[in-house]
């Protein structure tokens, strides 16, 4: 068992636990966070997730953990990964169930007050417009051919069908489309599931909110992401859906023979790997691929029922009711990236289990118009509290492989959130904070309760002074929707 | 109180522990265990669905995975839960069941997938015994 006093801290947000602690260890590992958040990672199975990790064949440098980390399955939420594309693996639960679980950012040309006398009528269009809740289908319908057309085009196939502009593609990580999708790879039923929830919300923790741009802490870089105080703005977070759940637990269980077959020693089964170069390896990158282009598409499609929303209730009574693409980041994701290991650039199989990419000026790949300043990373606070819109940085790619933290991280189980909190009586919180709820269930609404997460400005603050990702705005909710 | 199940605290998941006297027994509990997280079973429709099961798969955890995410997906598809369990084979690396159930009125929550999450099925001297976790 994993003491406190196994970690040396060796920078003022860094604890590091030496190899030397288990003997199955192949690197250290690394916990980001202040001398609270650290205390935290002993309250639940954190701190031995991620020695797990780093027991993981081919792993470099450090297995890793975001300030917003929590227990999780596998790898532990928040837990950053990276593998050696030749000795190393790839694995279906270093990823997780909701593959490109992620974020998208929409800018108004509106400020608060000339949003405000309709709020209440937009609530409950983008309600009506962005399905959402328990096995809800979604806005669009796809036969099987076309699925795969979706899947391994992504972005471009939204933009096919008229559900995307140009400049929304540019603006999403990798432009909206993983290469080598392969959707041969993907089970009929993950494709059956698939087909009906394209443009669904789901239900847990994913959400659509309406905030409002609180403080700019960078205002050169918020002007060159189109943002501005007082703003209104729209966040909208989910992944996936059935599409990707299904190809994780396909492949959790089809890995399990390859554990013996290439003589890999797991100390958690869910930690099921494959090496990345060999046919289930391979087979899982492909499929995988294919459900992050899903989920780049159902936030794509999404977005599109907000632009329809703010039409049909604001058309004739604003100016201009358009909403622009920020970003769009993944926050689930496994992919191949070219760092920096002793000294040598080297490709590598980077996952992030609750973790965003965080990038700094110049990285290939950025949209131009970002390229001066780097990649936007979004990160939502929990339901009724901030979110917080940072930048990338070249320290990042230093410290963790170019990763940050995803969002506020909970720290109360649902259970205990529900014998704690009463949905009703949140919801009418909230509403008094000046906040419209439209939530599926009460039930749902109580167990996102804000008391169940570490505190997101904490959270960002270690982000921003270890140099993860630097501040840019902070947002405030005015309109929370739910499954 | 249930005997068939008992909750886990699970920071972001949820976990339930179950027993049985045997294989049949403990699937069977795990299967009812989900269903209660799903939907309250005692408020569910009378079971008016049935569906013929039959798996096989690598090993006992895996069977269990596999029996769990068969019930999530018919689940979903059909828009109810299962709650009645004809266990008529379970080996380690096979299963038969005939499963019944009814129509959902108000979900509790919605499971993403059955997980491997330190997953063991392990004898004990009433049988045999095992946590799982479920990605929520």
């Amino acid at each position: 068992m994993v003491q406190k006093s196994d970690f040396q801290r060796v920078d003022k947000y860094i604890w590091e636990l030496p190899k030397s602690v288990r003997d199955d260890m192949r690197v250290p590992a690394r916990l980001f966070g202040d001398a609270e958040l650290f205390d935290a990672a002993f309250r639940d199975r954190t701190v031995e997730q991620l020695a797990n990790t780093a027991t993981l064949p081919g792993i470099v440098k450090y297995a890793l953990a975001m300030p917003d980390f929590h227990q999780g399955y596998g790898l532990p939420i928040g837990g950053v990964a990276a593998m050696r594309t030749d000795t190393g693996v790839i694995s279906p639960g270093g990823v997780g169930y909701d593959i490109n679980c992620g974020v998208r950012l929409l800018g108004a040309h509106l400020e608060r007050e000339e949003v405000a006398p309709y709020l209440r009528d937009l609530t409950a269009a983008l309600y009506r417009e962005c399905p959402s809740g328990v096995g809800e289908g979604g806005r669009v319908r796809v036969s099987e051919r076309e699925l795969d057309e979706l899947v391994t085009q992504g972005a471009r196939w939204a933009l096919k069908r008229g559900q995307a502009r140009q400049e929304d593609v540019a603006h999403t990580e990798e432009q909206g489309r993983l290469a080598g999708a392969d959707p041969s790879q993907v089970s009929a039923r993950a494709k059956e599931r698939g087909r009906a929830q394209v443009g669904s919300l789901g239900a847990g923790n994913h959400f659509l909110e309406i905030d409002v741009v609180e403080e700019i802490y960078d205002p050169d870089v918020a002007a060159t992401f189109g943002l501005w105080e007082n703003q209104v703005v729209v966040q909208i977070h989910c992944g996936s859906r059935g599409f990707g759940h299904q190809v994780c637990d396909d492949y959790v269980r089809s890995l399990q023979p390859a554990v013996r077959k290439y003589n890999l020693e797991l100390p958690d089964r869910e930690l099921v790997c494959a090496p990345v170069d060999s046919p289930e390896g391979r087979a899982y990158y492909g499929a995988m691929a294919c459900a992050v282009n899903y989920a780049f598409v159902n936030r794509q499609v999404l977005a599109m029922g907000v632009r329809q929303a703010f039409e049909q209730v604001l058309a004739g009574q604003v100016k201009d009711f358009d909403l622009f693409q920020v970003y769009d980041v993944a926050h689930n994701i496994a992919k191949f990236e070219e760092h920096e290991v002793d000294g040598q650039r080297m490709k590598l199989c980077v996952h992030r289990k609750g973790a965003t990419r965080s990038v700094g000026p110049g990285y290939a790949g950025l949209p131009a118009d970002y390229q001066g300043v780097g990649q936007p990373v979004l990160v939502p606070g929990s339901m009724g509290t901030a979110s917080y819109v940072l930048v990338g940085t070249q320290k990042a790619l230093e410290l963790s492989f170019g990763s940050t933290c995803h969002g506020a991280g909970r720290v109360m189980s649902r259970h205990a959130a529900l014998k704690k909190v009463q949905g009703s009586e949140l919801k009418r919180e909230l509403e008094e904070q000046g906040i419209v709820v439209r939530a599926g269930s009460n039930k749902g609404l109580a167990e996102e309760a804000p008391a169940a997460y570490k505190d997101v400005s904490r959270v960002v603050e270690v982000v921003h002074g270890a140099g993860l990702a630097r501040k840019v705005a902070r947002l405030r909710p005015v309109a929370v929707i739910k499954g | 109180m249930d005997r068939r199940f008992e909750e886990v605290e699970h920071t972001a998941d949820i976990a339930i522990r179950v027993q049985g006297r045997d294989l049949a027994e403990l699937f069977a509990n795990a299967a009812y265990g989900m269903a209660n997280q799903i939907a309250d079973v005692d408020a569910a429709g009378s079971p008016t669905i049935e569906r013929e099961i039959a798996l096989e798969a690598y090993d006992a955890e895996t069977l269990l995975v596999t029996w769990l995410g068969e019930l999530l997906y018919l689940s979903e598809r059909d828009g109810c839960i299962f709650t009645g369990f004809r266990m008529r084979e379970v080996t380690p690396t096979r299963l038969r069941a005939v499963v019944r159930g009814g129509p959902v009125s108000g979900y509790r929550q919605s499971i993403k997938a059955v997980t491997f999450n330190d997953l063991e099925i392990v004898s004990t001297d009433r049988g045999y015994e095992t946590t799982i976790v479920f990605d929520v």
